[in-house]
C-alpha cells in the first residue's frame, strides 16, 4: 500500500496570478476532434461536481457548437478549473462576461 | 488484446509488440518538448497578453510538473508489463488508482500523434484512412488503440471480472 502510495498522482496546488475582480469570468470547453466524448464528460463530473446529466448535455453543447461555457464565476475560481480542465487536456480558456 | 476487471485494477493481456510499443510511447509523448504538442497541452489561454503571461508564469509550471509525475507514474507501471505464456505478447496491469492518470496520460498522447503526425479533424473520420499517408495511417492507429485503452478505464466496455487473474499481484 505504502509503495502504491508513493507513486499515486500529485495534485496540483495553485498559485494565483491576479487577484479576483469583480466581474464574473466564463470558463469555456473547446471542441477537438481527437478528445473522446465520454472523457469531456467524466472530466466535467470530476472537475465541478457536475451530475451526470448537466455534463453530458455541456459535452454535447462543445461537440455541436465548438464551445461551452461551463462554468461562470470569481477569476481566481475560474483559473482554478481552467487548470484543472488542461490537466485532463481539454482545450478549455477563460475569458471575462461582457457587459 | 483483451481486457479484464480483477480485484485492483484492470488487466490488458495479449497486448502484441506492436501495442506494446505504441503504450511504451505515452509518457514520452506526455513529456514531449515539440512545440507542437505544447502548444496543444499546454494552450493559450487568456484573451488579454498581459493575463496570458501570468498563466505562464504561475500555472504552466504546476501543469508541467503534473504530467512529469503522471508520466513517472505510467511509465511504472510499463515497467510491470510481463510476457504471456508462450507468446510474444505481454500482459499489463493497471491498478484502479492509476486509472485517472492513465486516462489523461493516454489523452495527452493521442493528442500529441494528432499533431505530430499534422492529422485533421477530417482525417479522424473512419472513410478517411485511405487517403492519408501512410505515416498518418500509423498514427491513427495507434490513437485508436489508446482510445481503446481509455474506453476500459471508463468502464465503457464490457468486462468480464476477475477470477482467472486473481493470482496477479500488484506490486
Amino acid at each position: 500500500m505504502g509503495a502504491r502510495a508513493a507513486t499515486k498522482e500529485k495534485p496540483a496546488t495553485r498559485t494565483t496570478p491576479k487577484t479576483s475582480l469583480a466581474r464574473p469570468w466564463n470558463v469555456l470547453v473547446h471542441d477537438d476532434p481527437v478528445t473522446l466524448m465520454q472523457y469531456v464528460t467524466k472530466v466535467l463530473i470530476q472537475v465541478f461536481g457536475y451530475a451526470q446529466d448537466k455534463a453530458h448535455r455541456l459535452m454535447m453543447e462543445v461537440h455541436k457548437t465548438g464551445r461551452s461555457v461551463v462554468w461562470t464565476g470569481p477569476r481566481e475560481q475560474a483559473e482554478t478549473y481552467v487548470q484543472k480542465l488542461q490537466a485532463h487536456h481539454l482545450l478549455a480558456t477563460i475569458e471575462v462576461v461582457d457587459g | 488484446m483483451w481486457a479484464a476487471r480483477f480485484d485492483e485494477g484492470y488487466v490488458l493481456g495479449d497486448i502484441t509488440p506492436a501495442s506494446a510499443a505504441t503504450l511504451k510511447g505515452v509518457p514520452m509523448l506526455l513529456e514531449s518538448a515539440d512545440v507542437r504538442v505544447r502548444q496543444r497541452l499546454l494552450p493559450e489561454t487568456c484573451d488579454d497578453p498581459e493575463d496570458e503571461q501570468q498563466w505562464r508564469q504561475h500555472a504552466v509550471p504546476e501543469l508541467e510538473r503534473l504530467f512529469a509525475s503522471r508520466a513517472h507514474l505510467v511509465r511504472t507501471d510499463l515497467a510491470g508489463l510481463r510476457p504471456m505464456p508462450k507468446s510474444q505478447n505481454q500482459l499489463l496491469l493497471i491498478p484502479f488508482a492509476h486509472g485517472n492518470a492513465w486516462l489523461a496520460a493516454l489523452n495527452a498522447a493521442r493528442l500529441a500523434l494528432f499533431v505530430l503526425n499534422e492529422l485533421t479533424a477530417e482525417s479522424m473520420e473512419p472513410d478517411a484512412f485511405a487517403t492519408v499517408t501512410p505515416k498518418q495511417q500509423e498514427a491513427l492507429l495507434r490513437i485508436h488503440l489508446l482510445a481503446e485503452v481509455q474506453s476500459v478505464l471508463l468502464g465503457d466496455l464490457e468486462l468480464e471480472s476477475a477470477g482467472p487473474f486473481a493470482d496477479f499481484v500488484i506490486e
